[in-house]
This record gives C-alpha cells, structure tokens and sequence, in this order.
C-alpha cells in the first residue's frame, strides 16, 4: 500500500541527496586558488586514504598540492558539511518544538553566548595562556552557558514552556549582544577580529577542529533523529504529545541538551552563521513534507552541500581574499528563498 | 476487552489562586457513557484534563481502574486511555493518513516501523469515522469538522479503553453529531470502552449517557442517571434558565427545550385581563411572557395533560379545562365563559380544530360579536388544521372578517397590547 511506498521514497530521497552532496564536496575539492587538476586532487586523496603509494606505483605529486588537498581543503569541506548539516538538523528540530517557522538554532541565544565568549577570549587573548584552541573552547563555553541560563528561565511549575524560553531566548541574546557590542569598544583594536569571527568562516581549519567537532556534531543530529517521531506529534501540541504517550518533559530536555550540544560544537568552530538553520529545513520541507523522519536527515544532507558550496565560492570567489561565509549564506539563500515562498503560494508550513 | 473504571477522589485544582475545582469525588463505571455537562466555566474541560493527567491537580487523585493516572508511565497510559481535546488546529501539513497512524505511538518501540497491524488499526479507525475518504488529503486543508472527526479516529486508533472527549460534536452538523455519538455508544455495548465525554448539548447528553455528571462552580452538583440530573429544578439552578421536558417517544429517553430565562416576574400588575384559546403548546411562550409582563392571563378550554395546560398550571394561571381526550363538557364550556366575559382582550392561537373544541371557536365568534376586542395568530385561514369538515373554516373565516385582528406572529401581540395599554 501507499504507505510502504512512502518509506521506499524517503529512502530513495536520502541516499539520493547524500550521494550527491558526496559529489558536491568531492567537486569542491578540486576547486580552489591554487590549480590543481581533478586527476591530481583524486589521486592524492585516494592514496592518502589508502595508504596504497607503497604499493601501488602512484605518480609524485607536488609536496605543496598534497598540502593544500590534504591539510588545507579536505578538512576545510568536511567541518563545512558537518556545520551545514548541523545548523540545518538543529534548524529543523526547532521549527518543531517551537511550533514556530522563525525558529532557528540561535533561538536559545546560542549564539550571542558564543560570541560574547570568542569576543572575550580574543579580546583578553586567551590564546596566550590556555592556547590555540581558546577561542573554539571559550565560545563553546558560551554557547552552553547561554542555553543552560535560557532553559532555567523557560522551566515553568508544569514543565518547560516554549513559549517563555522563546522569549528568554529573545531577551538573553540582547543582553549578551550588548556585552559582546561593549567588548569589541573597549577593545578596538581587536574589533576586527571580533567581528570577523562573528561572521562565522572555515579559514584556518584544521584537522584538529574536525577531530573535536564533527564527533559530537554527528552524535547529535543522530540522537536527535531518535526523536524525530516525538517532534512529529508535538506538533500538534504540547497536550497531544501527552496523551500519544509521550513523557513530555524528558524528551524536550532532551532534545535542548542534544540541540544545544550540536550547535555549540558547530558555532564554536565556524562562528555564527546565519540563514542556513532558517531556510534549509523550510526548503527540505517543502520538497518532503513535515514528517521529522525524513525532515531532518534530508534537512543535514542539504544543509551540508549548502554549506560546502558556499564556502567554496567564498574562498574562491576573491581569492586570495576570502569573504566571510555567513555573508554569501544569506546572499544567495535569502532570494532563493524568497523564490521558493513565491512559487508556493499556498500557508507556507 | 475489558474496559476501565475512573475513580476521581476528592480533586481539587486551582490557576493560581482561581480555584476551579473544589474536592471532587465522582465514579465511573468501566464500559458506560459517561457525559459532563454545566455551564461554561464550570470547571468541565479542567476536569477532563485532570483525568487525562494533562493537569496535576493541588489534592486528591484520579484512579484508573484502581492506579493513579500520574503514577502510570505515559506510554502505558496512552495504552489505556485517549483523549480528544477541544482545539484540534494543527499548521503542519500532515496527511490524514500520517495523522490517524501517530494514535499507533504508544504500541511502537523507538525504531519500530508501523506494522501492517497498525496500519490497518487505523484504516479501520478512519472507516467507522468516515474520514478515510480524507486519507491523502493534508490535515490543514480539511474543514473543522472533518478535522474533529479525524482527530477521533487517531484516537480510536490507539485502540483505548477509556476514551475521553471534549466537546467532540461542536463543529458537526447533526447527521455527523447523531454518527459520532452512536459510534462511541457501539464501541461502549462492544467493546466495553468507557466513554466520557463534555457536551453542552443536553439533548444529546440526555440521549445518550448512562451517567451524567452536573458541575457547578467546580463542584458536582448532581450525577446520577440522566432523568436524575437532567431536572427542570437543576436545570433552572445551574444554568439559570427555564426549561420544559418532553419525553421523546422516537429515542426512549426525553428532551430539554428552553423556555426563557430565568427571571423573576416584574412585580408591577397591569390591570388588564387576557384570555387564551390555545392548546397543543402553541399558548406556552406567550402565556408565559404575558404572566412576567404582569398581564393577568386566563386560558382554556385546554385538556388535561396538554402541554398548555402543563405550563398554565405551572404559572398559576386560572384554566378552564377539560379530562383528558374528551370533548369539551357544558361544566368546562361553562367556566370558558366566565372567563371570557372577564377577559379585556381574547387572543386565538394557532391551534388545530376538531369536534372536540370547536365550541372554543364559537365562544370566541360570540366574544367578538359582543364587542370584545380579539386577536388572532396564524394564517389568514385555517388550512391545514381544521378537522371538521369545514365548520372551523367557516367560524374561523368569519372571526377573522368581523374585526378580530389578524397577526402573523405571537410576538406582535406585545405590540397590539403596548398601544392599547
């Protein structure tokens, strides 16, 4: 019957979209400032991985171009991914528990507690005492911090009220912004730094940044996905989650601690990206449908070929120069977007 | 399948300080329709919502067949027991289908797929609730009242045995209202299901229930089988409004139909006298406002029993009357006239003749002859309801060219009296 049909669909749609957003970051690889040929960037993937140059009697290739592929590139596209399809899982889970289409994973005042805390690492130049990794662990800080305190707020006598944390959320990040704002003043010549963090980016990435974050970004958008049927019936309310058999509570602490979890890895690593949260789930949405089961994991895929390409047009576009991702984010996906609500006139969510 | 008793024990809750449920203690039995009535505001939905473990209430406790509802794991609870809550607007585009299949979570393990059991559980759901017609049609598009009966099939498909409504019949039309309520009266003979639901109905609440519970102002101010509750007395005090009772030959059991409201008569009498021929109950309302508008109101000839005579008897009102299904004796003929000759204006309602009380038609013929100043309600002509053989016709043809005044509704007779008096 229709209904098995459905899931044979959902499985054609995922390993679909995942085949091609392979495509798309193995494409990007071989896209960059410096020129080197597709065969050249495959091979020295392959052999990397493999370990087959012992072997196998593969061609030398430049030292330089094993860099750039190796240390440079690669790492670069698989924190993009992983960030996109956070932002865009978490984005999703949101729109759900919140019942709300602006809801996006800075809601909880994610990240203007991360910003407050990079802006305080980089101003107070934590590096000099605690490190390289001062700024990624600083804002990270933040990040749960803010959440931690907006979720305190939001606690109700029955539970937790999204309502209230929505608006904690709202009145938390102002707070926060302002400090952040009365930082970069007091610190002016590290101003520039402060704001370009905050327009988040992947220069500088390295294999380090993938080895912290990905793990708890992938173990995230997985344990989320166990709740995907949860978020399903939660969206017809609080009351009809209840009596569906649903421990309310727990689930929803839940999926805040795993949400929160998720998007502070991601923002700690490559700022705060805007727009990617807000608009890929309502775009997945709208090609597959409200149900959470194939929302979210559609929902990752796409944010992370989103993701990928965008930074590759942002490194590239200027090169040398780079342009802050979160600005060509919104550059591109804001009319595209508006394109999409166009197109569909019928009530949108 | 068995079904599951409620035991709600001493329930008190409050918003803040507004109390709205004050030590509640009331029972009901596994496998009987169970209906909740009172005014709004009484505390109904407030009730439901403690029994569905929706709300925690400051003291007391709801047993489900013996186990505290918020002691039971939710899970296992939706097992037990489903609920149809009042708003069901949902802004997700979900289909019909998707939506009736989330009433099979509380059977599913975490990464369980819905089995083909389950599927069919809900196609069989949507079948007695006419909605799988619906099926692939989004849950936003579809009007309110498929959407309420859409919502009863996700709850059905959790295959409860206490199933909890709030006013599941408001945004039906009656052919889906009498559906909906006899399917959960079948699924109650069954499959022993407990139903309890809110209705503001009392017709139906009549019609239906095995036990009905009247709140007011959070407490329970009667419960007990139907024809107990459902008094002209409880009625009248709790909803502040008069009502009449009629058994219901076509259902067994009886209807409510209000009257007016409640108020007290306005004291000041007017000094003009009224008499009406009426019967079969087209003389009730406007008896009764002429009495609160202080008019003094005769009436007859009416027989025993008749709803006229019922109501008249209730207002205290002097009737001329008759036994039952007997032609009008020279006795009664004899008091109508006394009556008659009191009356400053007579008033002819629209009531069908027979040769039982044409010579109620031909005292008024009479009156009008000697002057008194008569009123008629109804049509030009007696169409329809003369059982005479056209004597009524005649009598009635001529009232009506002789001066009497012809009104086309019983409320203008107000108008008539407020320019004579």
């Amino acid at each position: 019957m229709e209904y098995r049909e459905r899931k044979t669909r959902w499985k054609l749609i995922f390993f679909g979209s995942l085949s091609g957003t392979i495509l798309v970051m193995l494409l990007c690889l071989t896209i960059g400032a410096v020129d080197i040929s597709v065969g050249e960037t495959f091979g020295i993937v392959v052999s990397k991985i493999l370990k087959l140059g012992s072997y196998f009697n593969f061609p030398q290739y430049p030292a330089s171009h094993e860099v750039i592929i190796w240390q440079v590139r690669l790492p670069r596209i698989i924190l993009a991914s992983a960030v996109g399809a956070a932002l865009a899982a978490v984005g999703g889970v949101f729109q759900g528990l919140f019942k709300n289409p602006m809801a996006d994973p800075y809601v909880l005042g994610i990240s203007a507690g991360a910003s407050l805390g990079a802006a305080s690492a980089i101003a107070f130049q934590l590096q000099s005492v605690i490190g390289f990794f001062a700024v990624p662990a600083a804002a990270f800080a933040g990040a749960l911090a803010s959440t931690f305190t907006v979720y305190c707020l939001g606690k109700v006598r029955t539970g937790v009220s999204v309502y209230t944390l929505l608006l904690a959320g709202v009145a938390l990040s102002a707070f926060f912004s302002a400090i952040t704002s009365f930082i970069i003043v007091l610190h002016s010549r590290e101003t520039h730094q402060i704001v370009f963090w905050m327009m988040g980016g992947f220069s500088g990435t390295t294999w380090l940044h993938v080895k912290t974050a990905v793990p708890v970004i992938c173990g995230g958008i997985l344990l989320l996905y166990c709740f995907a049927r949860e978020l399903n019936a939660m969206l017809f309310g609080d009351n009809t989650a209840r009596h569906l058999g649903i421990d309310l509570n727990r689930v929803k602490k839940a999926i805040l601690i795993l949400a929160a979890m998720t998007t502070a890895a991601a923002v700690a690593v490559s700022g705060t990206i805007g727009f990617v949260g807000l608009i890929i789930p309502h775009m997945v949405r709208l090609m597959v449908g409200p149900d959470h089961r194939i929302l979210l994991p559609a929902a990752a895929v796409f944010g992370a070929a989103f993701m990928v390409l965008t930074d590759t047009v942002a490194r590239t576009i200027l090169a040398p120069a780079e342009i802050p991702v979160g600005v060509l984010t919104a550059f591109f996906g804001g009319p595209f977007f508006i394109y999409l609500l166009r197109k569909k006139k019928s009530e949108f969510i | 399948m068995k079904g599951l008793s409620l035991n709600i024990d001493k329930l008190s809750f409050s918003y803040g300080s507004q109390k709205i449920l004050e030590d509640l203690t009331v029972q009901f039995q596994a496998g009987s329709f169970v209906s909740i009535i009172g005014p709004n505001g009484s505390g109904k939905t407030t009730l439901l919502k403690n029994i569905s473990a929706a709300l925690v209430p400051q003291k007391g406790k709801v047993l489900l067949q013996g186990q505290d509802v918020l002691r039971i794991k939710p899970k296992k609870l939706a097992r037990q027991m489903a609920v149809v809550p009042q708003d069901t607007a949902v802004n997700f585009a979900f289909t019909v289908f998707e939506t009736v299949l989330m009433g099979r979570m509380p059977y599913l393990k975490r990464f369980e797929s819905e089995s083909d059991r389950d599927v069919a559980v809900a196609r069989w759901a949507m079948e007695v609730t006419h909605t799988w017609h619906l099926k692939d049609r989004s849950i936003t598009e579809i009007s309110g009242g498929e959407r309420q009966r859409v919502i009863v099939a996700r709850a059905l498909a959790q295959e409860p045995q206490v199933i909890l409504l709030d006013e599941p019949v408001a945004h039906l039309d009656p052919q889906h209202q009498m559906e909906l309520l006899e399917l959960l009266q079948t699924l109650k003979e069954s499959k022993n299901l407990t139903v309890v639901t809110v209705l503001h109905d009392l017709n139906l609440a009549a019609q239906f229930s095995d036990y009905v519970v009247l709140l007011h102002k959070g407490k329970v101010f009667a419960a007990g089988r139907p024809e107990e509750v459902l008094t002209v007395k409880n009625i009248e005090q709790v909803y502040r409004v008069e009502v009449v009772i009629i058994p219901n030959e076509l259902t067994g059991r009886f209807n409510i139909i209000p009257v007016a409201k409640s108020t007290p008569p306005q004291g000041k009498l007017r000094n003009c006298r009224i008499h009406l021929v009426c019967g079969g109950g087209s003389g009730a309302f406007i008896m009764d406002r002429l009495v609160r508008s202080g008019y003094q109101v005769s009436c007859g000839v009416l027989n025993i029993g008749d709803n006229d005579w019922r109501k008249a008897r209730e207002l205290g009102i002097e009737i001329a009357y008759e036994a039952p299904f007997s032609p009008i004796s020279e006795k009664a003929y004899q008091k109508n006239e006394r009556l008659l000759d009191r009356a400053d204006v007579v008033v002819l309602l629209s009531l069908p003749f027979g040769a039982g009380n044409l010579s109620n038609l031909e005292q008024v013929y009479s009156a009008l002859k000697q002057g008194k100043k008569v009123l008629v309600v109804g049509d030009r002509n007696l169409a329809g309801r003369d059982f005479t053989g056209g004597k009524a016709t005649d009598l009635y043809d001529a009232i009506v060219k002789d001066g009497a005044v012809l009104l086309a509704e019983v409320k203008d007779i107000f108008n008539v009296l407020e320019t004579m008096y």
